[in-house]
């Protein structure tokens, strides 16, 4: 029979032998690369469009084209109850106590500090050197750490498998498990594709937005001062959320202008 | 000159013993069923907008139980207090078997159990979180190390221990502290004081429920256990609850007088309709004032029942401070855009949101403490811990 000191000693042995680090990862790069991706919504614009969908369908729960379209594009799921959705891009209703109304996307700002990615445990959430900031599901351990470090709200979890509340699967997107938090990309397997192929890459929301008419997201490279987004940065004052805790978030939002 | 504490097993053959060790296992196993369910069919109250519940609570809480139960072994070590050591190595081995208990408790928590060693594989430098999972198991050794100290009675061994035991107790409780504390995002959970409030409420509750334990364990075995030690502990105890309540206090003023979060402060300390305004009145109440009062009046604070009652009421008790640190931050809104209100078209943002703790996650947290609890009564059988009396010795 094993004795008590040998009991505590392997005890204590294989504590040890689970603390050393078997592989330490690079920390978050700075965003040094020929890229950095933002995006830019027109308040103004977004504001008109949810409007007619709400005054058309009567739902004040409607979903415009570029939620549709990061659902399907993203194998985001569907769920009956609000408080387990997940949502990768939602539509708000900002309002203050003068009467002031508008709407406006909430997606995961990409930040350059991202939060997200200092707490989380495993390195699965990192960011890219072009500034987007991903989840690797298979590293994920699922303690939610993220959702409670993003000051936007922008991080779900999944409580349910999500092929639950999926009625179409779109293969070129890999699909998440029960068990691990998942949220926006900006599309990245686009991204990559685009680039990969010398064309301007384009989100799955940006596209519905432009296909729809309303043009009110504008995505692109802000390193290159020539992008579209660059000029509209360049020539507007923006806003973005929470800036003051230093996130340096890349989702930018073009105010009403009425 | 010290006389020598003897130190024996239980015999452990009563049909009493056995039905204590049923008890503890059924709940245990209660606990591990519960949590196959709730992973199984989402059967918590969390949600996207409260993605941290009681059973993440239960991590800051068993540490604290472990770190406060092996600061009070160390005082023996550390202060050379010789009427403590017959304390030693029960304190010590609750604080090894807690801290099993809260690394369990992340295992509970987390969503994809088979990754868990990810988190020693990638480990993150800039995650608080991380370092903690070195720091937990590191203090599980250490633990370990000085509990095997003391059972080969090596002194200058044991003293060593003791030492570290209490620096690496305060690392591992401010760094528990600090996974809260530092959310900056979260205007409620941003708080400088939580990590030294950590190490005092973890002090009192792990004094706290010792008292308990050691009064219950010692009436059950009928061994000796002079009042006199218990009320000396109690008196510890009484002080540090008292700080514990000035912090407390100091924190909600202070969040108070920020204009930006007084309507949060507000909804936290005032709004008798939420769950929240009672966790924090209900530690103040049956975890401050009154288990404080109950030491200091001479009447109640010499009968080691009320002392040992009021142990456990401040211990249960502090599961409600660590809802009260974890909970109203997730529940109360965020401003994204200063001066606006939010509704979101498709989410729960914008709104203050409601989370009930499910019958699913208290069992898990029942279980565990059922687990510390049977690994305790099974000990006591196999491993000289319960020493033979506690009297206090002429000197």
């Amino acid at each position: 029979m094993i004795s008590r000191r040998k009991f505590l000693i392997l005890a204590g042995a294989s504590a040890i032998a689970t603390m050393l680090p078997l592989q330490i990862s690079a920390k978050t790069l700075k965003s040094e690369s020929m890229r950095r991706w933002a995006m830019v919504a027109d308040v103004e614009k977004c504001t008109r469009c949810v409007k007619e969908f709400i005054e058309r369908t009567g739902n004040e729960e409607v979903k415009p084209p570029c939620v549709v379209a990061c659902d399907r594009e993203n194998n985001v799921p569907d769920f009956e109850e609000k408080a387990i959705d997940p949502q990768w891009i939602r539509i708000a209703k900002f309002k203050n106590k003068y009467g002031d109304e508008f709407y406006a996307p909430l997606l995961c700002n990409h930040c350059e500090n991202p939060p997200c990615a200092q707490v989380c445990l495993t390195q699965a959430t990192f960011k890219r050197s072009d500034g987007i900031v991903e989840v690797d599901m298979h590293r994920c351990i699922g303690c939610r750490y993220c959702m409670i470090a993003c000051p936007y709200g922008s991080r779900s979890y999944n409580f349910k498998d999500p092929r639950e509340g999926l009625k179409e699967v779109n293969p070129k997107v890999p699909m998440r498990t029960q068990g691990v938090v998942e949220k926006c990309t900006f599309c990245v397997h686009r991204i990559d594709d685009a680039i990969a192929k010398g064309k301007e890459p384009e989100p799955a929301c940006v596209e519905a937005c432009r296909l729809y008419g309303k043009s009110s997201l504008i995505f692109g490279n802000v390193n290159d001062e020539n992008s579209e987004i660059s000029k509209v940065l360049r020539n507007n004052t923006v806003i973005q959320f929470r800036a003051e805790l230093g996130t340096e978030p890349h989702v930018y939002y073009l105010p009403m202008r009425r | 000159m010290a006389n020598k504490i003897e130190f024996r097993k239980i015999e452990g053959s009563s049909l009493q013993y056995f039905a204590l060790v049923a008890i503890f296992a059924f709940f245990t196993a209660l606990g591990i069923v519960a949590y196959i369910l709730d992973h199984e069919f989402h059967l918590s109250g969390l949600s996207n907008r409260v993605p941290w519940g009681v059973v993440n609570a239960g991590i800051p809480y068993f540490i604290g139980l472990s770190a406060g139960s092996l600061i009070v072994s160390a005082l023996a070590g550390v202060f050379k207090i010789e009427r403590f050591k017959v304390f030693s190595r029960i304190a010590a081995f609750f604080a090894a078997a807690y801290i099993v208990a809260a690394i369990a408790s992340i295992a509970l928590d987390i969503g994809k159990l088979y990754h868990f060693g990810n988190a020693v594989i990638y480990f993150n430098p800039t995650s608080i979180f991380s370092w903690n999972a070195f720091f937990y198991s590191s203090y599980f050794v250490i633990c370990a190390l000085y509990l095997l100290a003391q059972f080969e009675e090596m002194e200058r061994l044991t003293r060593f221990f003791a030492c570290l035991a209490v620096f690496w107790a305060v690392l591992v409780h401010s760094g528990t502290g600090a996974i809260y504390s530092f959310m900056y995002s979260r205007e409620l959970y941003h708080s400088a004081l939580t990590p030294p409030m950590f190490i005092v409420c973890a002090i009192t509750s792990g004094l706290g429920l010792l008292i308990a334990t050691l009064y219950f364990t010692f009436k059950f075995t009928k061994r000796d256990l002079e009042i006199r030690l218990l009320r000396e502990l109690s008196l510890i105890f009484a002080g540090l609850v008292a700080v514990l309540g000035y912090m407390l206090a100091v924190e909600a003023l202070e969040k108070g007088y920020i204009p930006a979060v007084a309507s949060a402060t507000k909804f936290v300390y005032l709004t008798a309709e939420h769950g929240i305004f009672w966790s924090f009145w209900l530690l103040m109440i049956f975890g401050i004032i009154i288990p404080f009062l109950v030491v200091v009046i001479p009447k109640t604070g010499f009968d080691p029942r009320l002392l040992s009652a009021v142990g456990i009421s401040h211990a249960a008790m502090v599961m409600a401070e660590r809802f009260f640190l974890i909970v109203p931050g997730q529940v109360y809104p965020s401003e994204y855009l200063p001066g606006y209100e939010i509704e979101s078209l498709h989410t729960l943002e914008g709104i203050i949101v409601s989370y009930t703790p499910t019958i699913f996650e208290w069992l898990q947290v029942i279980g565990l403490l059922s687990g510390v609890f049977l690994a305790f009564v099974v000990a006591a059988k196999l491993l000289p811990i319960l020493p033979e009396k506690a009297v206090v010795m002429k000197e």
